[in-house]
């Protein structure tokens, strides 16, 4: 609940900050952050009790788990999303960041 | 470039796991992560609000804002059965440990509690691998489908830590979308994994 207090006061804040400037280091902000957040998820990971030795003996079966469930999800998503979700919205597609 | 910084980034984190290297600013970084999110969430609260008539967009979707969530949980479920029958395990065992969606944390403890350690274990590390995967297939989908898509290998996680990565490779509309998506699975997630373990 937090998290969405805090997105949501960020929403606010972000409605009175127009310039370009600010969009590129807020940008980078937040990618600095995924990169420290992925970071302590590896040094969590790496103190994890029996971590390497679960991963060679269950990391195939790990991995399949992994694979077939979210292609099933792209496929899905991407045809759901071709045929009631694209055809109204198209002007929202392809806007480069 | 950036998925050389991801990449790089997690590896240098379990380098630093494994070899009990732990100086005070990787501690403080390790027990503080959840700091770090709020100022993640903060950040893309801001890009979203510097985003005019974002929401009036949003709402145009009406039930169709569904539709994200409804592809992720149903390929998600058929994907978990489909690897039940390869690995030979019980369908709804399968079901559940794709049901975590991403969701590693959680779908680790709770399906350790109820189908065992090993289990747990899968469920663990699979949808870890599905979290971090994600900031590779998001880039790669966001250039050869569409950008509603991208949220697909997201799923749960769509909401915090893979959405600056949608942000950069979509545009703010599909990262409103994502926000929704990921409360909506996130809330599905104990759900389903508790039914499968009930029938």
């Amino acid at each position: 609940m937090k998290i969405f207090i805090v997105m949501g006061v960020g929403i606010l804040i972000g409605r009175f900050l127009m310039t370009g400037r600010i969009k590129k280091w807020n940008e980078r902000l937040a990618m600095l952050c995924t990169l420290l957040l992925i970071f302590s998820m590896g040094v969590m990971l790496g103190q994890k009790e029996n971590f390497l030795s679960e991963l060679s003996s269950l990391g195939l079966k790990s991995f399949l788990f992994f694979l077939i469930p979210t292609l099933v999800s792209i496929i899905l998503v991407y045809i759901l999303t071709k045929r009631f979700m694209e055809k109204k919205h198209s002007d929202s597609e392809g806007e480069d960041k | 470039m950036i998925v050389l910084f991801t990449l790089l980034a997690l590896v240098l984190g379990l380098f630093c796991g494994l070899s009990g290297f732990n100086p005070t600013p990787v501690s403080f970084l390790s027990q503080h992560s959840d700091m770090i999110l709020y100022i993640l969430m903060f950040s893309v609260g801001i890009s979203i609000g510097m985003h005019n008539g974002i929401l009036k967009k949003i709402r145009q979707y009406h039930l169709k804002i569904l539709i994200i969530p409804l592809g992720i949980t149903v390929g998600s479920v058929i994907g978990g059965l489909i690897c039940a029958v390869i690995l030979g395990i019980s369908p709804a065992e399968g079901a559940a440990v794709a049901s975590g969606m991403g969701w590693y944390s959680l779908a680790g403890v709770t399906i350790s509690r109820l189908g065992g350690a090993e289990l747990g274990s899968i469920a663990f590390m699979s949808n870890l691998m599905r979290e971090f995967f994600s900031f590779f297939l998001i880039p790669i989908i966001a250039s050869r489908l569409n950008n509603y898509t991208c949220i697909a290998p997201a799923a749960a996680t769509s909401e915090d830590t893979t959405l600056p990565v949608l942000l950069k490779y979509t545009n703010e509309e599909t990262v409103v979308l994502a926000v929704l998506n990921g409360i909506l699975c996130s809330f599905f997630v104990p759900i389903l994994i508790t039914f499968f373990f009930n029938i």
